[in-house]
């Protein structure tokens, strides 16, 4: 297995507050990793020092084992793409002239996007199943739609490594389990891997029970707590440890022979 | 409704400006026959010796002629800038002045007017000091070693003020008779003293500012999505940021320098442009060039016709501009917003 990205013992600080302490894992072709932990633990902070957008203060990241500092936005951005967790609208593109954005890197500083980007940005729209909706303005679509369409963005960027942050919040019970089908469908037909911070430990569980290689990073109090395959790390004692509830996990097969394993929450602790 | 699906527009928009500073010809207090124009037309380019009387050749080539391509020059620099900003700063409600051009370049012609009382003078300390208002909002905004949107907005709010205080206290030292008028005059706009020598020494800048613009156009969409976002799509924020607040600067203080302050163009004319052809900058930048050309034209031939004196174009820009921007608005349901 190739690593794509090591992160290497990585702090960051704000004035006056650590916000990452000695952080460090590494991401591996075909697989799903992703970060829990209470709000404010550090998550958004890793994933943006990932993306070369903010510098940590100790240790360092590689890329495919080049080091991340100094590395060009163009270089970084074919190496990996970004779903944001809030993306603010501000005029109403077209859903095809958004998903063109994710061609920026191949092209040069004075070009236009060429009829082969153009197609590229299609095939994407048309692997989240969005097609249909390419020349509407992305200001009208639903919130899963848009979601959808940040996603067949960043495949047009064609890069081995998605990062998504928290990319089903704000959406409904469908579009939840639509983005995580997609993601699903994404590893096992493109061997892409994606690397998502997330507040909903069962989505860790669902990728497990979909059969992908899935590993979950716990993080509290800005460090690694755990890590490792979800049905190892997320039990009902980390899940009252990070979150400070009472947990219990079910396990169960369905008709069709699939397992199901997930996290009930119970109720808070308090202590 | 595509853009795509409508090539006729991008034909009519290529060919307005060019009508219309000819039909800008033949519209004027002294009244010229088409033919004449046609004749003096046909001689100036292929230089033959003109037949045509002198007065008519004065008032169409040496009069209406550089005032008219002036002013599509100048047009199409305040919308194109105007557009460039919009994207930039992700707000439709940004204008060509957002980070002090204006204010610095209308200071600068007031300093001029009090100092020298000559034409050169106020061209050179409009555009001078419309650049430094510029480049000051942007050290403003690096007072954390990078430039987020916001501090630059933040830098041009500032030095905006800053420049307008500083108009103000010129026209309470000016002397009344004759300074004052002269300032108050500037700061509302014209194209009455239009010259070929305007066209070419204002013309550089704002030539340089708008094919700058035109190349980077696209990089604008993915710069208006946000300084995180532009950064992980492949993009150098801070250099590309640079570039289109060069290019926006130079076209604006170019146009600004020569004409004073023309408000309203690059404000709404890039909506207009948004109403016709949709939001992607690939298309709406230079649509919003050309838009604003055949505007300001149109809007200085009726400031020069309308009435016995002259009425000042940065009035008229909103008097006229006003309510077609209301019968758009009200035809293509606000274009998505």
């Amino acid at each position: 297995m190739n690593s794509l990205i090591e992160v290497q013992e990585v702090s960051f600080k704000y004035p006056g507050a650590l916000v990452l302490d000695k952080i460090e894992f590494t991401i591996n072709q075909g697989e799903v990793f992703c970060l829990l932990g209470p709000n404010g633990c550090g998550k958004t902070t890793l994933l943006d020092c990932i993306l070369g957008w903010l510098k940590p203060c100790a240790g360092q990241i590689m890329l495919n084992g080049n080091a991340l500092t100094g590395m060009s936005a163009r270089k970084i951005a074919k190496h990996m793409a970004y779903v944001p967790q809030i993306h603010e609208k501000t005029f109403p593109y077209l859903v095809r002239d958004i998903v063109l954005m994710g061609r920026a890197s191949y092209m040069g500083t004075f070009k236009v996007p060429s009829a082969e980007d153009i197609k590229i940005a299609e095939n994407a729209l048309d692997t989240v199943g969005m097609l249909k909706l390419k020349e509407r303005p992305y200001t009208q679509l639903s919130g899963g739609e848009g979601q959808l369409v940040m996603v067949a963005r960043a495949l047009a960027q064609n890069t081995p490594l998605i990062i998504m942050d928290e990319p089903t919040a704000h959406l409904d019970y469908k579009h939840e389990l639509v983005i995580l089908e997609t993601i699903v469908e994404l590893i096992k037909n493109s061997r892409l891997s994606v690397l998502m911070a997330t507040h909903i430990p069962n989505h860790c569980y669902y990728f497990e029970n979909q059969g992908i290689s899935t590993r979950a990073a716990l993080i509290k109090d800005h460090r690694i707590m755990a890590l490792g395959k979800p049905s190892e790390v997320l039990t009902e004692q980390t899940m009252g440890e990070l979150y400070n509830i009472k947990t219990h996990i079910i396990e169960c097969s369905l008709d069709e022979g699939e397992q199901l394993k997930q996290v009930l929450p119970v109720r808070t602790l308090n202590n | 409704m595509s853009f795509t699906k409508r090539p006729g527009i991008i034909f009519i928009l290529i060919a307005a400006p060019v009508i219309m500073i000819l039909i800008s010809l033949l519209i004027g207090r002294y009244p010229v026959d088409i033919e004449t124009i046609i004749h003096i037309l046909w001689c100036r380019i292929t230089m033959q010796p003109c037949n045509a009387e002198d007065i008519y050749q004065t008032v169409v080539w040496d009069i209406r002629l550089p005032r008219a391509v002036l002013g599509a020059m100048v047009g199409g620099s305040l919308a194109i800038s105007g557009a460039a900003f919009q994207g930039l700063f992700r707000n439709p409600l940004v204008s060509s002045g957002i980070l002090g051009v204006s204010s610095g370049a209308g200071f600068g012609a007031a300093l001029a007017i009090i100092l020298f009382h000559q034409v050169a003078a106020t061209y050179i300390f409009a555009f001078g000091f419309g650049i430094l208002a510029v480049i000051l909002s942007y050290l403003i905004s690096r007072v954390y070693n990078a430039t987020p949107t916001i501090m630059l907005v933040l830098g041009g709010v500032i030095v905006s003020s800053v420049f307008s205080a500083l108009i103000s206290l010129a026209k309470y030292l000016a002397d009344p008779m004759d300074e004052l008028p002269a300032i108050v005059f500037w700061l509302m706009g014209s194209l009455a003293s239009a010259r070929y020598s305007d066209i070419i020494t204002a013309g550089i800048p704002m030539l340089i500012g708008t094919a700058g613009l035109i190349l980077i156009r696209w990089r604008i969409n993915v710069l208006s999505m946000g300084d995180r976002e532009a950064h992980t799509l492949g993009i150098n924020t801070g250099l590309n940021k640079g570039i289109v607040i060069a290019c926006a600067t130079l076209a604006t203080a170019g146009a600004v320098c020569v004409s004073g302050i023309i408000g309203w163009v690059g404000l709404v004319i890039p909506h207009i442009g948004r109403m016709l052809v949709g939001n992607d900058n690939k298309i709406l930048i230079p649509v919003s060039f050309l838009l604003g050309a055949v505007f300001l034209v149109i809007v200085d031939d009726i400031g020069r016709n309308l009435t016995g004196a002259e009425i000042p174009l940065g009035i008229l820009t909103a008097l006229v501009g006003g309510p077609f921007f209301v019968y758009l608005l009200k035809k293509t349901k606000g274009g998505g917003w």
